[in-house]
């Protein structure tokens, strides 16, 4: 990985700091090598997105902003207002061809040639696409295929996609797994070191996540199909965060942390205090483990309860 | 006074103390607090102490010492020499306040405003003469905010010393006005001998006072506004001079704990959820949310550059 800064002749944001990978480095000493940022259709959002074309598409990239609030960048004698941080990070770009193979499936099954699939209007560079090796590698894992004349007619295949979709979920599991990546329900800090993995995650947590962190390149419809073909259970909102976990430091009003007086003031406190410690010492033996975090108590189904 | 230790680093307080006179540990001891430098915009704030036998009280007196602002530079000096001169019943400390410090402490997140800082610096000295085996039995001080509240505060965190409180105590009390005469030579020569970290080239130092309200101050501080960096560290960040001047020249720069930030475009609403929004079921968002991996990682997609 390398950190590179660039210049425009643009008055602001004209720097950015970008981690990539090292063969941008390598391609940047070639430059007979086409390197180009390339606007395309999220197959998820249909929005237009960044990607990284290293190489005339030897390697493709998607492109992620780390965006915290109130950051800004010192760069050498420079100040850079925007204080995000830019990851490229290599993608299989069958993602974003599977997109135009379900669009021209529906429109009309039948097999056609590459170059007519991957049309857009609105983002022409998606014939780019076409001249990716790593697509014509692995274009037979999500379609059938047929050849005429010695041209190949492509055709959607469902069957073959789910297959090939699971074993990314799979892939992915793994990459979750060693990664010590939080999967469960409750909400957790990122920030917050545990000392041990946690026992309550199942197998499943583990399949669910990874099948979201998926879906992020797959359009909708196929994100439902890939749930079912998993045995996914229906999802549920309680995995959700609440949308605001923003730390906050001032805005409520405050009151001490500790505030022992409370405790001091009244003697009739202290009796049962010290008759606690008894049933305190037995609370300590529990087995915690399967304890339910609090979260899941604000789920909908406690809603009724709440509610009354 | 060896000033060297804070001029090669102004930008940490620096504690200065005569030797502990033989006398003082034995004999009962009053002791004197004042400071210098405390509404300067520039410069560090210093707080003195001097103590000596309550019986040599008369000699003091003999000294002349007299409140620090009735004599002129030149006179201050002759006499911190004096006090330095009677090394055998006479013993002194200062605690320089860099600039710096003043800054960081009233604008980190949990404040702490001038007057705590005071408060504290002063008990700190006290404690060190009582630690530096000072037979402390008396001890006056120049007052910082109301004058019984603090006399209060001092008598309980000090109940074994008979603490006397008052505004003027350095024109009142000979000990405070030998106490207020070290800490404003040592603030002179702190402010003197000031070498700035920064790279400011060929700098003039002609910045008057370095009081607020001195024309010539505020010229300097328009003069050395960086509109990145604001001010030299030997500039009080937190005077709202200061901050008056940054807020409109130099680039605007927001930190996470503003409060202008916080209910800024999205609106307080967004910031802090309602707590009957927990009971609720989720709001089914028509466009589809992000996977928590990349929200809990702040990562967004790039749609441009």
């Amino acid at each position: 990985m390398l950190s590179r800064k660039k210049r425009s002749g643009a008055v602001r944001s004209d720097q950015w700091v970008l981690v990539a990978p090292d063969i941008l480095n390598e391609s940047a000493q070639k430059p007979t090598n086409k390197t180009l940022f390339v606007k395309l259709r999220s197959p998820s959002t249909e929005k237009g997105v960044l990607f990284l074309f290293i190489n005339s598409g030897e390697q493709i990239c998607e492109l992620k902003a780390f965006h915290e609030e109130y950051r800004s960048w010192f760069v050498g004698q420079t100040v850079q207002q925007d204080g995000r941080l830019l990851y490229a990070t290599p993608m299989d770009p069958l993602f974003l061809v599977l997109y135009y193979l379900i669009k021209a499936y529906r429109e009309q099954e039948k097999f056609q040639p590459l170059e007519q699939i991957v049309v857009d209007e609105e983002f022409p560079s998606c014939n780019m696409l076409l001249e990716c090796p790593r697509v014509a590698e692995s274009i037979h894992h999500v379609t059938e295929e047929k050849e005429i004349s010695s041209k190949k007619f492509y055709k959607y295949s469902k069957e073959k996609t789910l297959a090939w979709l699971k074993k990314k979920v799979d892939q992915t599991v793994k990459v979750l797994k060693s990664s010590e990546i939080c999967v469960g329900a409750g909400v957790q800090s990122a920030n917050f070191i545990r000392t041990k993995q946690e026992s309550d995650v199942k197998e499943e947590d583990y399949t669910c996540y990874a099948h979201g962190l998926i879906s992020e390149y797959l359009p909708v419809d196929l994100k439902e199909e890939l749930s079912k073909f998993l045995e996914l259970p229906e999802p549920s909102s309680p995995a959700q965060e609440p949308s605001s976990k923003k730390r906050k430091f001032s805005d409520l009003p405050v009151e001490a942390e500790e505030d022992y007086t409370k405790f001091n003031s009244d003697s009739k406190h202290k009796k049962p205090n010290s008759k606690m410690t008894a049933a305190q010492k037995s609370l300590a033996k529990v087995d915690k483990s399967g304890m339910k975090n609090i979260s899941s108590f604000f789920s909908p189904k406690s809603k009724s309860k709440a509610a009354k | 006074m060896d000033l060297e230790d804070f001029e090669r680093d102004n930008s940490r307080n620096q504690l200065l103390v005569s030797s502990v006179p033989d006398v003082c540990r034995t004999e009962d001891c009053c002791l004197g607090i004042d400071e210098a430098g405390r509404g300067p915009v520039l410069g560090p704030m210093v707080y003195g102490i001097c103590y000596f036998p309550v019986s040599r009280k008369k000699d003091l007196v003999d000294l002349k010492v007299a409140d620090s602002k009735t004599l002129s530079e030149s006179e201050r000096e002759q006499l911190f020499e004096k006090l330095n001169a009677a090394p055998d019943y006479i013993g002194w400390a200062v605690h320089i306040l860099s600039p710096n410090v003043i800054s960081t402490s009233m604008q980190q997140r949990a404040k702490y405003n001038l007057n705590a800082l005071s408060h504290d610096t002063a008990i700190g000295l006290i404690q060190y003469a009582l630690d530096a085996g000072v037979q402390l039995t008396e001890v006056f001080v120049d007052t910082v905010g109301p004058a019984e509240k603090y006399q209060e505060k001092l008598k309980q965190r000090f109940p074994g010393l008979d603490v006397t409180v008052r505004p003027k105590a350095d024109s009142l009390f000979p000990v405070v006005s030998a106490a207020s005469i070290c800490a404003k030579v040592a603030r002179d020569r702190a402010v003197k001998g000031w070498k700035f970290v920064e790279d400011l080239g060929d700098i003039d130092t002609n910045y008057g006072s370095g009081y607020p309200n001195d024309p010539k101050t505020k010229e300097w501080l328009a003069r050395y506004l960086d509109p990145v960096f604001g001010y030299p560290q030997f500039v009080r960040f937190s005077w709202s001079t200061a901050q008056t001047i940054l807020q409109s020249r130099a680039a605007p720069v927001i930190w996470a704990d503003d409060e202008d930030a916080a209910a800024g475009s999205t609106g307080k609403s967004s910031s802090q959820p309602v707590l009957s929004s927990y009971f609720s079921s989720q709001k089914e968002d028509c466009q589809p949310k992000r996977h928590r991996f990349f929200q809990e990682r702040l990562l967004e997609p790039l749609s441009d550059l």
